[in-house]
């Protein structure tokens, strides 16, 4: 059971942006009209002004200057436009990360957008298609770090010293020393939120995809390589470092080769350039 | 990758990760250079190592030195040092890129008769690399804050 503190801590937490699942709502009905989609969105000025620093991003490949929001939605298409409002929603909560993970908020972000741009690459390898579920839970994967962040200040030293000396991994450590761990907590902050269960379960599992008992764990598996390709590359790293298991079953499970793997991580060090409007949303501090 | 050989400059690199910092300094010139490269082999991607030689080590690494030997530097002086190539637990039967990120290094250096004069390299945390080009000293600081002179 999921200690009060935490519960509390995350009920603190602002509410996910309603116009992020209005959005997707609208865009999910194959008739969806561009006014009414630009009636939702501008309502949220926060958003709009996020969807405008970023629609002329190069990852989103639109050859048209975007200057106003009408121009975004209809330029982007369908499957950009749900990511471009899940970024710009989302953005919001890294702003606010402190405490043991990073130094700062930027590396966190710049670390979720990295996972959520490998989870298409990947999808693209293995299923010849892209899917803004993954792009979505890639996003939000550790969003439970922003929250227990705060409580783990003193325990930091502990939780290093179970890594270092006792050979826990990280999410081991925290769960040790204090009774959750950052994926399960984003379980919990993904229910509040109210997202759709594979998110849920993709967020809660994105370490150990292996223990998931029910449903498809697909979705969890692939942010979880997403996940180590961004660790292993350094994408936003943390004090957390590499310190997480490598699941060997992984490999058979999409049938890829080293090969395929580092080539992956090749197209994602390309993305991740093309994305850089993505990455800015949450400003560094000291960027060198 | 960067080089230099202006004694104001200190080079860093952040976050390696898997990938490989390498530095090099003459002392004599007081040029130096850090390459950070990211993955063993550019066979993966000829036209992406084309652009990006530093991406990979085979083509990174021969690069590095000859952009310092362009500001004076000479093999003979430089002093070679290596960090990061860290790598995800129990990864045996895994994607190991530090591992074979730090084998490829080796190989390229024992093949051109280049000794490795400080190294830091392996286990699981992420490492940032400084380089002063005024005295050649390499600082290495790990995830967990802590810093070592290579
Ligand atoms: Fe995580
Ligand atoms: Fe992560």
């Amino acid at each position: 059971m999921i200690d009060d503190k935490f519960l509390k801590s995350i009920k603190n937490l602002p509410p996910f942006p309603a116009t992020v699942q209005k959005v997707s709502a609208l865009i999910s009905d194959p008739d969806f009209s561009m006014m009414d989609l630009v009636g939702v969105i501008e309502y949220d000025q926060a958003i709009t002004a996020n969807i405008l620093k970023m629609c002329n991003s190069a990852y989103f490949g639109v050859r048209h200057k975007i200057s106003n929001l009408r121009q975004a939605v209809s330029y982007l298409g369908r499957e950009n436009i749900v990511r471009v409002v899940n970024a710009a929603g989302t953005s919001r909560y890294y702003k606010k990360a402190e405490g043991y993970y990073i130094d700062e908020a930027a590396k966190l972000w710049e670390h979720s957008v990295g996972v959520a741009l490998m989870t298409q690459i990947l999808s693209r390898k293995i299923y010849g298609r892209e899917d803004n579920k993954l792009f979505t839970a890639g996003l939000l994967h550790d969003i439970g770090k922003v929250v227990l962040g705060e409580f783990v200040h003193e325990s930091f030293q502990e939780i290093m010293g179970l890594v270092t000396d006792h050979g826990y991994s990280f999410l081991e450590a925290e769960e040790e020393v204090i009774g959750i761990n950052h994926a399960q907590l984003g379980g919990e902050i993904a229910v509040l939120w109210k997202f759709p269960r594979e998110i849920r379960d993709a967020i809660a599992y994105h370490h150990r995809p292996d223990l998931m008992e029910e449903g498809d764990d697909a979705i969890p598996w692939l942010i979880y390589l997403s996940d180590q390709a961004c660790l292993m590359m350094g994408i936003g790293g943390g004090v957390d470092g590499l310190a997480y298991r490598g699941l060997g079953e992984v490999i058979d499970k999409f049938n890829l080769r080293q090969k395929d793997f580092e080539e992956s991580i090749v197209l994602l060090l390309k993305d991740l350039e093309k994305a850089k409007e993505l990455v800015d949303l949450v400003e560094s501090e000291s960027k060198g | 990758m960067k080089v230099a050989g202006n004694i104001d400059d200190v080079l860093i690199t952040h976050a390696l990760g898997s990938c490989i910092g390498v530095t090099v300094y003459d002392p004599k010139v007081k040029v130096g250079g850090l390459l950070h490269y990211m993955l063993p082999d550019s066979n993966l991607d000829l036209n992406k190592a084309k652009k990006t030689p530093a991406m990979f080590a085979d083509t990174g690494i021969p690069l590095l030195f000859k952009s310092c030997y362009k500001l004076g530097a000479e093999k003979k002086r430089m002093i070679v040092k290596v960090a990061g190539g860290a790598s995800i637990l129990d990864d045996a039967n895994y994607f190991r890129i530090g591992q074979k990120n730090i084998t490829a290094l080796k190989k390229i250096f024992w093949k051109n008769n280049v000794l490795i004069d400080g190294e830091d390299t392996g286990q699981n945390y992420n490492r940032t690399v400084h380089l002063d080009i005024a005295t050649g000293k390499v600082v290495v600081k790990n995830s967990g804050g802590v810093y070592i002179e290579l």
